[in-house]
C-alpha cells in the first residue's frame, strides 16, 4: 500500500511538471461578448413563470392522455361489442339447428329452456322434469308408430329400425 | 503567474455575489462567471474532448447556456455542480456529434504543456498527453481535476454528483493505468 502511495506521489510530481492550456484573453473577450449578446437577447425569465409553465405543460399532457384514452375506447369498444353480438347470434343459430334433427319437440324445449333464466324453485324444477318426461314419452310413442325419415345430410349407411331387422 | 494564485483568483468569488448579479439580471455577471469558472471548465473540457479548439467552442456554448439559464442558476442549490452539469451535457452532445462525423477536428494538437523551469525533454508532455488520452474519460476527468486543478475528492464528488468513494476509486484505477503507460518515462 505504501509502495503504491509512493508510486502515485512520484507520478503526481511528474505530472505537475506539466500544465493544461489556460483560456487566452482573446478567448475571454470573444466568449464574454457572445454571452453578453445572448444575455441581452433572452428576455428575463420571471420567477413565477417557471411553475406556471410547468403547470400548463402538465395540464396539456393530462388532457392529451385523457383524449387518447377516450379515442382508443371509442374505436375499440364498438368492435368488441360487434364481436360479442356475433358470437351470441352464432350461438343462437346453433341452438336453432337442433330443432332440425329428430326429437325436435325435445330439442325445441331444451332450446327454450336454455334461453329462459335458470330455474331456482323446486316446483318449477318438478314441472320442468314432468314436461321433459312427457315429451320423451310422446316422442317414443311417435317413433314406435311411425319411424322418422332420415334427415337431410344424415348418412344413409346408418341402420334404421327396419334395417336392423333385415340383418337379423 | 503562479498556479496557486490563478486558483485563488478564479475561485474565491462568493456564491451570494454571483447569485445576486444573476438575479438582478446584471450583464456584469458574465464577467464574474468567467472569472470564477473559465479556468476549471476549460481544463475539464480539454481533458474530456482532448482538443483545444473543441474545448474553446464548447466553452462558448456552455457560457451561452449559462446565460440562458441564469434565473435557474441563481436559485440552484449548488452553483458549481449546476455549471458543471451544463458543461458535461454540452461536452457529451459535442462528442456524439463528433462521432456522427458532423464535426471532425484534429485530436493530435497539444493541450498539455511543460511548465516553465523544468528541463525535461519537450516530448514528455506529449507522451503524458497521449497516455492521459488513452484513459477512460471518467478516470481522466478525476485525475485532471485532482492534479491540475488541485481539487479534493470531496469537491470533485460534489461537482460531478458522484459518491466520494467512486471518485477515489476512479482516481486510483486511473493512476494505476497511467503508471503502466508511463513506466519508461517515470523511472
Amino acid at each position: 500500500m505504501n509502495d503504491k502511495d509512493t508510486q502515485n506521489e512520484q507520478l503526481e510530481r511528474f505530472m505537475r511538471k506539466t500544465h493544461l492550456h489556460k483560456p487566452s484573453p482573446e478567448l475571454k473577450e470573444q466568449i464574454t461578448a457572445e454571452a453578453t449578446k445572448a444575455w441581452n437577447q433572452t428576455s428575463p425569465e420571471l420567477s413565477w413563470q417557471i411553475p406556471v409553465r410547468r403547470l400548463l405543460v402538465s395540464a396539456a399532457a393530462a388532457v392529451f392522455v385523457i383524449w387518447l384514452a377516450n379515442s382508443s375506447s371509442d374505436y375499440l369498444l364498438p368492435r368488441w361489442q360487434s364481436g360479442g353480438l356475433n358470437y351470441a347470434h352464432q350461438q343462437r343459430s346453433d341452438l336453432d339447428e337442433l330443432t332440425e334433427i329428430p326429437y325436435s319437440p325435445l330439442a325445441r324445449h331444451l332450446v327454450s329452456a336454455r334461453r329462459k333464466p335458470s330455474i331456482t324453485n323446486a316446483s318449477a324444477l318438478r314441472n320442468y322434469a314432468d314436461t321433459v318426461l312427457r315429451i320423451l314419452d310422446e316422442a317414443q310413442q311417435n317413433r314406435v308408430s311411425k319411424p322418422p325419415a332420415p334427415a337431410e345430410g344424415r348418412s344413409s349407411l346408418l341402420p334404421t329400425q327396419s334395417g336392423i331387422n333385415s340383418y337379423s | 503567474m503562479n498556479r496557486s494564485w490563478d486558483n485563488i483568483l478564479d475561485k474565491k468569488l462568493p456564491d451570494n455575489m454571483l447569485r445576486a448579479a444573476l438575479a438582478q439580471n446584471d450583464p456584469a455577471a458574465v464577467e464574474l462567471m468567467w472569472d470564477r469558472y473559465a479556468g476549471d471548465l476549460f481544463a475539464y473540457l480539454l481533458v474530456v474532448l482532448c482538443s483545444r479548439h473543441d474545448a474553446e467552442d464548447v466553452l462558448q456554448t456552455v457560457f451561452v447556456r449559462i446565460v440562458e439559464k441564469r434565473h435557474r442558476l441563481a436559485k440552484a442549490r449548488n452553483l458549481d455542480a449546476y455549471v458543471y452539469r451544463i458543461a458535461r451535457n454540452e461536452a457529451s452532445s459535442f462528442i456524439s456529434r463528433r462521432k456522427r462525423g458532423q464535426k471532425v477536428k484534429s485530436l493530435d494538437e497539444s493541450w498539455l504543456i511543460m511548465s516553465e523551469g523544468h528541463k525535461e525533454p519537450d516530448d514528455m508532455a506529449e507522451q503524458l498527453q497521449t497516455a492521459l488520452a488513452r484513459l477512460p474519460q471518467p478516470q481522466r476527468e478525476v485525475i485532471v481535476m485532482k492534479i491540475y486543478r488541485q481539487k479534493t475528492f470531496l469537491e470533485i464528488s460534489r461537482l460531478l454528483g458522484l459518491p466520494q468513494n467512486t471518485v477515489a476509486s476512479r482516481y486510483r484505477y486511473g493512476m494505476k493505468k497511467l503508471r503502466t503507460l508511463l513506466e519508461n518515462l517515470i523511472l
